[in-house]
């Protein structure tokens, strides 16, 4: 589904992300895993078209995208959920879903089984999204996200700023959305908690793509232990 | 004193408007448009080209209302690109100074082709008694075509999808863009926008007080002030901030002279830049 | 010496007002003494018309607000939209305690620029203590400027009101004759530039260069931003002050439109932006010009106002580093053939 290749970009002339190949098919859960300053978001930032790449060739189903900007590629499909995440602040947390949705009507059907996914949500749909906690906002970026019904669903650290507890409870809303089939790309520090709904990953150290293969593969590997998993 | 508050408000839900096209457009865009008051000038002497050419008041209005909103687009389309490769601070002073630029252009076109041009909308009939302050049926006219034009903004930006995707751009454009929506577009529409409220104040205002080709300077002033004190990006700011500083210059223009009045409001602009630059209802850096 | 011009006149983006590390005293005299000459020779060619000297007068002048305002915004990055309002505390202060108050002309100028100064100095410190950017600075100066403007309407036993007021003192002296009074202004304006190249080669000219460019760096590096930017203020206001009353004694008649918005500060803008922001010399090329340009539209009425709009617009546009920068890069590619 997501094909990319050679994509080096960077801010101000200076390459962070060097020549990276990675793809996405169908159904797939990928990760992308380094540690900070890896380059993961500026990686994501580019695909997804908010900033604009040295070289780069993107395919979404056949078709190129590198180069578009950010609403086109969200219009064809790909919802991106950054680190940031960027909600409405002053908006209630039902006019954010609503919008998400643009710029079509908002799925009656789509809506539901975005508040059954996170119930906390339908408790606060009066709401201003500014004014609720690290958490609720994380499952309001994801929802919102979700409102348009992506084909690809591209997540950057969705467990930032989150306590444990609460990142593990957005990782098993993502389980249950890899179980209905959603294909999802997703960036992250926190491993264990990226290879609990992975198929594949990439590991991504200073802007290059180092190592890739299952999760398993990527679980037995002693480097990826060391480093990552804290496994000496 | 009751007198003055009712007229005061007159002006401030004009005030309001006027402040709801400039806040709009840099809460959105982050363009300060410093010819504002040209456009809500150059709509009203089309309004009364319009009607001299032989044109009834309501179709005259309409097509001084669409004259507006073009002079928006073009302002959109033409001298602004340049501004919209810029971003934040150089934005705002490119912005200011082009459309500075743009208003001694008009200004100058204006008072030297047509200097004794005004329009001025007469409503007949007799005084209506409020609160038992005679006013003129002018002024009511004006303020129910007002808080009928707030009241569809309000309804618009509520419950429309292009009212909450405008907003969505003002409240965070990265987030906006990740939604799928065009803040260009968005920018373009509100432009239009922006337009034809200043001609509505420009109509409104006629119908109280004739509008001259000299007007522009002025109008854009009080329209900067209202925006300032109401916060930069919010309508309710505008509005607001409007009838309070619409109270105030009526007050003390009557009790104290016009030219305090004016250095009063000045002041209440300087003043809230000092003590609370977000203004009234603004965004909270 | 062609070498020591080039290398003088950068070609920085606005307000980045790099330079080289030393520069000796000579490259800053050299160039200020011919200014000075070739100024000088301007009676020669104008001095039979009181009107053409008018404008003369009025042209250095302006010379002398833009070199206050390139010192407040290029050299400090505040933009402050008074320039006309300062130079009127000078000119309606000088007036006022000239005349009104009975002091000596010096002491009134000096007491006026000194009131200038305190005005600017105030305005700077409440920017930097509410560390207001560079467009509220600009809004809340330019709602200085309509308050003076409107002040000087209000209070019109001392001023006038809309006609404005004559200055008796210094009537029949040599501040009023034909020639003398240009070559007054021009002093001045050798003065303000030397002061100008002085700072920009001190410790306080690199501190401006060093906040213009990169505030969080120069805090870091030590230095007290608020602080320089107050000083910058300070110096600029006094300029301003200075030629304000200076010129109104010489003129010794003013009205609200002498020191407007639209007529000062719009110009003052132009002006730089014609001959680069920042940098040294850019003010007397910019005023140069645009006077003489001015006095070729002077007949039009309506369509100058119409030409300075066209004017604004196209210099923002397409020489937004003014035209010092587009000749110094014009002389460069000639040199590289």
């Amino acid at each position: 589904m997501l094909d990319v290749k050679q994509l080096s970009s960077g801010y101000q002339g200076n390459d962070v992300v060097h020549d990276v190949d990675f793809h996405v098919d169908t159904g797939e859960v990928v990760m992308i895993i380094g540690s900070n300053g890896a380059g993961k978001t500026t990686l994501f930032r580019t695909i997804c078209g908010l900033l604009p790449a040295s070289t780069a060739q993107v395919h979404f189903d056949g078709q190129e995208i590198s180069g578009l900007p950010a609403e086109q590629v969200a219009q064809l499909g790909i919802s991106f959920v950054p680190a940031e995440r960027h909600l409405f602040p002053r908006m209630t947390v039902r006019e954010n879903l609503i919008l998400g949705a643009y710029p079509h009507k908002p799925d009656s059907e789509t809506m539901s089984s975005v508040l059954e996914l996170f119930p906390r949500l339908e408790e606060r749909m009066r709401q201003h999204a500014g004014t609720m906690s690290g958490g609720e906002q994380q499952m309001l970026a994801v929802g919102r996200a979700l409102m348009s019904k992506p084909r690809l669903l591209v997540l950057d650290e969705p467990s930032t700023g989150l306590a444990p507890l609460l990142a593990q409870a957005a990782y098993k809303a993502l389980g249950l959305l890899r179980a209905r089939g959603l294909t999802v790309l997703v960036a992250e520090q926190q491993v264990p908690l990226a290879m609990s709904i992975s198929d594949r990953g990439y590991v991504l150290e200073n802007g290059y793509i180092r190592l890739q293969g299952t999760t398993e593969e990527l679980a037995a590997n002693p480097g990826v232990r060391s480093a990552y998993l804290g496994v000496a | 004193m009751i007198a003055n508050i009712l007229d005061g408000i007159v002006f401030g839900l004009q005030l309001g408007l006027l402040a709801t096209g400039l806040t709009l457009v840099y809460g959105l865009g982050g363009v300060l448009n410093m010819a504002y008051g040209q456009i809500a000038v150059v709509s009203a002497m089309v309004v009364a080209f319009a009607m001299d050419a032989g044109l009834p008041v309501l179709p005259a209005v309409v097509v001084g209302l669409i004259a507006g909103g073009l002079v928006g687009l073009l302002l959109d389309q033409t001298l602004l690109r340049p501004v919209y490769r810029l971003h934040e601070e150089p934005r705002v002073l490119l912005s200011l100074l082009l459309t500075l630029g743009l208003s001694f252009i008009i200004d100058g076109f204006l008072i030297w082709r047509y200097p004794l041009q005004a329009l001025s909308l007469h409503i007949g009939g007799g005084a209506i008694d409020i609160l038992g302050v005679p006013m003129r049926r002018g002024s009511l006219v004006a303020s129910a075509i007002t808080l009928m034009t707030f009241a569809g903004l309000f309804l618009f930006f509520r419950y429309t999808s292009l009212g909450l995707a405008i907003r969505s751009v003002i409240e965070d454009e990265e987030g906006a863009r990740l939604v799928g929506i065009t803040p260009q577009k968005m920018m373009r529409l509100i432009l239009i926008l922006s337009g034809v409220l200043a001609a509505v104040v420009a109509v409104t205002r006629s119908m109280v007080t004739p509008v001259d080709t000299t007007a522009g300077l002025s109008i854009t002033v009080f329209a900067l002030i209202v925006t300032v004190v109401g916060g930069l990006g919010s309508v309710a700011g505008a509005f607001f901030a409007g009838i309070i500083l619409g109270i105030i210059n009526v007050v003390a223009a009557s009790y104290i002279g016009s030219y305090i009045s004016l250095i009063i409001l000045l002041a209440a602009a300087a003043l809230t830049i000092l003590i609370r630059p977000a203004g009234l209802l603004g965004v909270k850096e | 010496m062609s070498q020591q011009l080039t290398e003088k006149i950068d070609s920085s983006p606005i307000g980045a007002n790099v330079a080289p590390s030393s520069r000796s005293l000579l490259s800053l005299l050299i160039p200020i003494a011919l200014i000075g000459i070739l100024l000088a020779l301007v009676p020669l060619w104008l001095g039979d018309s009181r009107v053409m000297m008018g404008v003369a007068v009025l042209g250095l002048a302006f010379v002398c607000y833009a070199i206050g305002f390139n010192v407040i915004f290029g050299s400090t990055g505040q933009l402050f939209l008074c320039v006309g309002a300062l130079a009127g505390i000078g000119g309606y202060g000088a007036a006022i305690l000239a005349d009104n108050v009975g002091l000596p002309i010096i002491v009134s100028i000096l007491l006026a620029t000194l009131a200038a100064t305190v005005v600017g100095g105030v305005l700077s410190y409440v920017a930097v203590r509410r560390s207001l950017g560079v467009i509220f600075t600009g809004i809340v100066t330019l709602i200085f400027s309509m308050s003076f403007d409107t002040l000087l309407l209000g209070i019109s036993d001392l001023t006038g009101g809309d006609t404005g007021r004559m200055i008796e003192a210094g009537r029949g002296t040599f501040l009023r004759e034909q020639i003398p009074p240009y070559y007054v202004m021009l002093a001045l304006v050798l003065i303000f530039l030397l002061v100008h190249g002085l700072l920009q080669r001190s410790y306080i000219g690199w501190a401006f260069r060093a906040l213009r460019d990169n505030e969080v760096a120069a805090e870091l590096a030590g230095i007290d931003v608020a602080r320089y930017r107050v000083y910058g203020a300070l110096v600029g206001a006094a300029m301003l002050g200075l030629a304000g009353s200076v010129y109104a004694m010489t003129e010794g008649r003013m009205s609200p439109t002498t020191f407007g918005f639209g007529e000062v500060d719009v110009v003052v803008l132009v002006m730089l932006a014609f001959g680069s922001i920042g940098n040294l010399f850019g003010p007397v090329l910019g005023a140069v010009t645009f006077t003489f340009v001015d006095e070729l539209l002077i007949e039009f009425g309506q369509l100058r106002t119409i030409a300075y709009g066209v004017l604004v617009i196209s210099l923002f546009l397409w020489m937004p580093n003014g035209l010092l920068s587009v000749l110094t890069s014009l002389w460069r590619r000639i040199r590289q053939k």
